[in-house]
């Protein structure tokens, strides 16, 4: 789920970026890396099968 | 256009065929992306709203910082990934092409992402170009990245539902048969 909002969070970026305005396209970018980021952090914290 | 937005059209090819490339993958191949593959998917998006803002506002060392930022994730992304499997007897996740797996690609492409945005940055005349109205090539490209990324917003909701996704995604859960 979170990767499907992340996906649409860019579209919606992409298209302020090219049909809205400059500092909504900046903001919305600055949002969408910040969780895109969190996410990543998330699933770097999981515990490691590893087996040896 | 000037030669400088030229360049960040060609980039948004080039970015289109990447996410085309993968999202290739997945049909074709069968293979669903991992969390961390679809996370370099991600910065590979988030990699072209640098050359949109160029191409529609005027290019501007901010907007190439934001292509920087989201390739400096993507590459510490891929990074992860080549050490997860770097251990002698791991065969790595997904197929491999040309000797070696996409997340090894990404991490490749995002450096080469670095190298080419901090070239631009060199030519700094282009800076003081006034933005010129986007012709058809760009606004293809525009579109093409974008429609690329609604196709991953249907993907993705197919594969993970309204859940968490799954480490090692096998099968679409939203079109399992209850």
């Amino acid at each position: 789920m979170e990767f499907t909002a992340l996906f649409l969070a860019i579209a919606v970026t992409m298209i302020a970026a090219w049909r809205g305005s400059r500092p909504l396209a900046l903001t919305l970018f600055g949002l969408t890396l910040a969780a895109s980021v969190a996410t990543y952090l998330h699933h770097a914290t999981d515990a490691l099968k590893l087996s040896f | 256009m000037t030669l400088a937005l030229t360049l960040n059209a060609l980039g948004l090819y080039g970015i289109a065929a990447v996410l085309a490339g993968a999202f290739a993958a997945q049909i074709i191949l069968g293979e669903l992306p991992c969390p961390l593959c679809m996370l370099q998917r991600i910065q590979f998006a988030l990699l072209a709203v640098g050359p949109m803002l160029n191409l529609r506002h005027g290019a501007r060392p901010s907007h190439y910082a934001l292509s920087l930022l989201a390739a400096c994730a993507g590459a510490a992304f891929a990074t992860r990934q080549v050490l997860l499997h770097i251990l002698p007897g791991d065969a790595g996740y997904g197929s491999a092409l040309f000797g070696y797996h996409y997340y090894t690609w990404a991490l490749v492409g995002f450096c080469l992402a670095i190298v080419l945005i901090a070239t631009m940055m060199v030519f700094d005349r282009h800076f003081r170009d006034e933005p010129p109205a986007p012709g058809a090539f760009a606004s293809v490209a525009v579109w093409l990245v974008i429609g690329l990324v609604v196709l991953n917003v249907v993907s993705t909701l197919l594969m993970c539902g309204f859940g968490a996704c799954a480490d090692d995604p096998v099968a679409y859960e939203m079109l399992k048969r209850r």
